[in-house]
């Protein structure tokens, strides 16, 4: 398994060198603005956006749209759902109690045209931010949240150790699998019933793996002197440059013209 | 039952970046009833080799062969029932409630009648030592205890032939002599015996042959006195002073377990 | 003693929750200065209790334990600024999700200044001979080398003690090479404390405790304990081939040696034998 963790793809580009923190906020203002959009002109315009981004990004386009495969069943189902269920608009095309209408395909469309561009910018963020980084710029902005006593080190600290362990909890899941497989064990016969019963041999294994690495883990980390998060200094350094600033601004921008449109 | 693995290649995510090829057309057989024994270092290719023993992983090129059948046409179930393959650090697979039920899981699934499972269970744990831990939960034994349940698993089946990958990873000295001694057990109820290890000081102990394996392709196989003299590089460390002895002009013979290597050094310096 | 580098302990006692018999009883040693003490003995002997009291990881039921002058017991964080422990299982003893920013970790915690940070990382990287893993990520490791970051991350803290729980046993022999070949290097200043189950890897140990049923049986020097059979034989120690032959020939066996030299050993007997003729 030689891909990076999640879906980090590590070139150097624009983007990679943009700061995380300037990066997640510019994904959350996408995320919320995408409701804003209302029009067809608009929509286009962020698509355009998101085009240019992943260009920018050097990440090559068959990779990233691999990374959507995983939703494109769900934005189908979802388009699809709106196309045979809304009655909004003039009838396009009726068939017993089948009916299309306009208004369900326009719907149907914005949808899943929404729920692509945003499943994007997270996968734009992830491919071109580094999980330590992502983690580093989340504990940044969740950190005034201290205050009201919001875990914000504790959740970046979380994050970082799953994705450390990611892609060894993969290779364990597959050496259980073989091992079961070894002893007689068939992952591919009988009925969903069947098959969730089969998973049990493997997911108790993990399971309990799962928590003796964390006692081990929790015993590495207090030996080398964690205490949690007061007092700590971080290797990493995070700075926010005029061209994070500028990011953000082109961002806002367009997100504010696609609205208006 | 013999096993023969003939011109295997395999190769890892073929037309990929990440392509490799870990293994290069190795050609071996596992006569009935030897012990085997496979040495290698990392990145040799012999976790990949033993996959191939139970088709868990499929040759590129090449073919398996159960007494001169195609390893291929058989069921997956019969082949893995007949050549049965312990993983390394194998207690990571213990998920049963009681020990006697993680023996049983292989017999179930064999389709046996309850009683022959309990047998089973019974005759498997009793060869590994175990069975006074019948009714213990696997996940509070020790390392060892664990190690034996988790082997006793597989002999449940019944194999004639039992793939050993680094069995005595992280045991305790008198463990692995328990180890070494139920693989002698074994050899003598029939069963042949393929050991996979990177320690040649234990597997010289045991088999009566030798495979090296290295980057991906055979260097030797042959019986331990003539494959550890010809390549003393990766020869036990009985074999390495016998030999660093010819050097300077001793002759000791060519023993290579650790007795008769005494014995025989021995009567060097006593003349 | 207020020596930073030294080890004493008095009477530990130490019983895991609801287990049936103490874990570690009446346990007393001093470990001098700079000194590597070897610590053996059968599974379920208390080996591995005994470096977790030492750092405060667990907390004796009596006794008293000084390390480097301070007390785990009510000073643990103190203990573990000097103490670097490292663990039996390569995998689980790594943080981050990239080499050098494990190494970092615990400079993180002590609150070390970032650009000193970077310097101290990278000497420690290079210390362990991994320099050009910085950006390695640990499941693309060997065993070994997962080890040597573990040991880099320690390294980078400057401990003054070491305590080494069976480092190796997880470890193929070409990863045993490696790892107790960098800590080969650091004996001398510091003291170290190295729990394991290859007697091989302590033939040129200053001393050796031994370990059985939670007691402390025997404290000797490596020479003696590879004459000692019964002590050997009752605490299940093995010694590994070379040393075996050795004393099966009536040599000394607490020699790391190689089997050159053991050939030469043998080449010896046999002109002394030749000449006393």
């Amino acid at each position: 398994m030689n891909r990076s963790l999640g879906q980090f793809y590590p070139v150097a580009s624009v983007l990679h060198a943009l700061d995380p923190r300037a990066k997640i906020v510019a994904t959350a203002l996408l995320v919320f603005g995408l409701f804003l959009v209302d029009s067809a002109a608009g929509l286009v315009l962020v698509v355009a956006a998101v085009v240019a981004l992943v260009a920018a990004s050097r990440v090559p386009p068959i990779t990233f749209l691999r990374s959507l495969r995983p939703v494109a069943f769900i934005v189908a189902l979802t388009a699809l759902f709106q196309v045979l269920f809304s009655r909004e608009g003039e009838t396009l095309f009726a068939w017993g109690i089948l009916e299309i209408h306009e208004g369900g395909l326009r719907l149907g469309l914005f949808l899943g045209l929404r729920i692509l561009l945003l499943v994007s910018a997270a996968a734009l963020l992830t491919a071109t931010t580094a999980p330590l980084a992502l983690s580093d710029g989340l504990e940044d902005l969740l950190s005034p949240l201290k205050k009201i006593r919001f875990p914000a080190h504790e959740v970046a600290m979380m994050m970082t150790i799953a994705l450390r362990f990611i892609p060894t909890l993969h290779e364990e899941t597959q050496k259980i699998t073989k091992a079961q497989a070894a002893r007689g064990a068939d992952f591919s016969e009988g009925g969903p019933l069947s098959r969730v019963r089969a998973t049990i041999p493997i997911l108790i294994p993990l399971t309990v793996g799962a928590f003796r690495r964390a006692d081990d883990l929790a015993e590495a980390m207090e030996s080398r002197g964690y205490q949690g998060g007061e007092g700590r200094t971080r290797y990493r350094e995070l700075r926010f440059r005029p061209r994070d600033a500028i990011a953000l601004a082109v961002t806002a921008l367009v997100l504010a013209g696609a609205a208006l449109l | 039952m013999r096993l023969e693995l003939r011109d295997i290649r395999h190769v890892y995510s073929p037309r990929t970046p990440f392509e490799v090829e870990a293994l290069r057309r190795v050609s071996l057989a596992v006569e009935p009833g030897e012990v085997l024994g496979i040495l290698g270092g990392t990145g040799s290719g012999k976790s990949t080799l033993v996959q191939h023993m139970n088709l868990l992983l499929e040759p590129t090129s090449g073919d398996v062969l159960v007494d001169g059948a195609n390893a291929a046409t058989l069921k997956k179930s019969e082949l893995r029932r007949r050549v049965g393959l312990v993983f390394q650090f194998p207690e990571a697979a213990l998920f049963a409630p009681t020990v006697a039920e993680d023996v049983a899981f292989a017999p179930r699934r064999l389709g046996l009648d309850e009683g022959e499972i309990e047998d089973r269970v019974r005759q498997s744990l009793s060869l590994v030592g175990a069975e006074h831990l019948k009714t213990r939960s696997p996940f509070a034994l020790s390392g060892g205890e664990q190690r034996r349940v988790a082997i006793a698993g597989v002999l449940a089946m019944g194999p004639e032939v039992l793939v050993l990958d680094e069995p005595t990873s992280a045991l305790d000295p008198e463990a692995r002599g328990d180890l070494l001694r139920l693989i002698r057990t074994l050899r003598q109820t029939g069963t042949s015996i393929v050991l996979v290890s990177h320690d040649t000081n234990e597997v010289v102990e045991v088999a009566d042959r030798i495979c090296v394996l290295d980057k991906g392709e055979i260097r030797a196989i042959g019986l331990p006195s003539e494959v550890f003299y010809m390549i003393p590089e990766f020869a036990p460390a009985t074999v390495q002073t016998v030999s660093a002895l010819s050097d300077i002009g001793y002759d000791a013979g060519s023993p290579v377990r650790f007795e008769e290597t005494l014995r025989a050094l021995k009567r060097l310096v006593e003349g | 003693m207020a020596d930073p580098t030294s080890i004493s302990c008095e009477n530990l006692n130490y019983s895991y929750p609801g287990a049936p018999g103490p874990a570690l009883s009446g346990v007393s040693f001093e470990a001098p200065p700079g000194e590597y003490v070897g610590v053996v003995g059968p599974n379920g002997s208390g080996k591995s209790t005994l470096l977790r009291l030492l750092n405060g990881l667990l907390v004796a039921d009596s006794g008293m334990a000084r390390i480097g002058g301070r007390d785990p017991k009510s000073e643990p964080f103190e203990v573990r600024r000097r103490v670097g422990m490292l663990f039996q299982n390569p995998e689980n003893g790594l943080v981050a999700p990239f080499v050098e920013d494990d190494v970092a970790f615990g400079m993180e915690n002590l609150g070390v200044p970032r650009e000193e940070m970077q310097v101290r990382a990278r000497e420690a990287i290079r210390a362990v001979g991994l320099s050009g893993y910085e950006r390695r990520e640990p499941h693309t490791l060997s065993g070994g080398e997962k080890q040597r970051v573990a040991l880099a991350g320690l390294l980078a803290l400057e401990p003054e003690i070491l305590l080494l729980d069976e480092p190796t046993s997880m470890l193929d022999a070409a990863g045993r090479r490696d790892v107790m070949g960098r800590i080969g290097t650091l004996r001398g200043d510091r003291t170290i404390l190295h729990v394991t189950h290859h007697l091989g890897e302590l033939l040129d140990a200053d001393r050796i405790l031994v370990l059985n049923g939670g007691k402390l049986v025997a404290d000797v020097s490596p020479e003696r304990l590879v004459l000692d059979a019964d002590l050997l034989a009752k605490n299940r120690l093995v010694l590994p081939p070379l040393s075996r032959l050795a004393t099966g020939l009536g040599l000394a066996a607490a020699r790391p040696r190689t089997p050159e030299e053991l050939a030469r050993e043998i080449q010896e007997i046999i002109r002394k034998r030749a000449a006393a003729r």
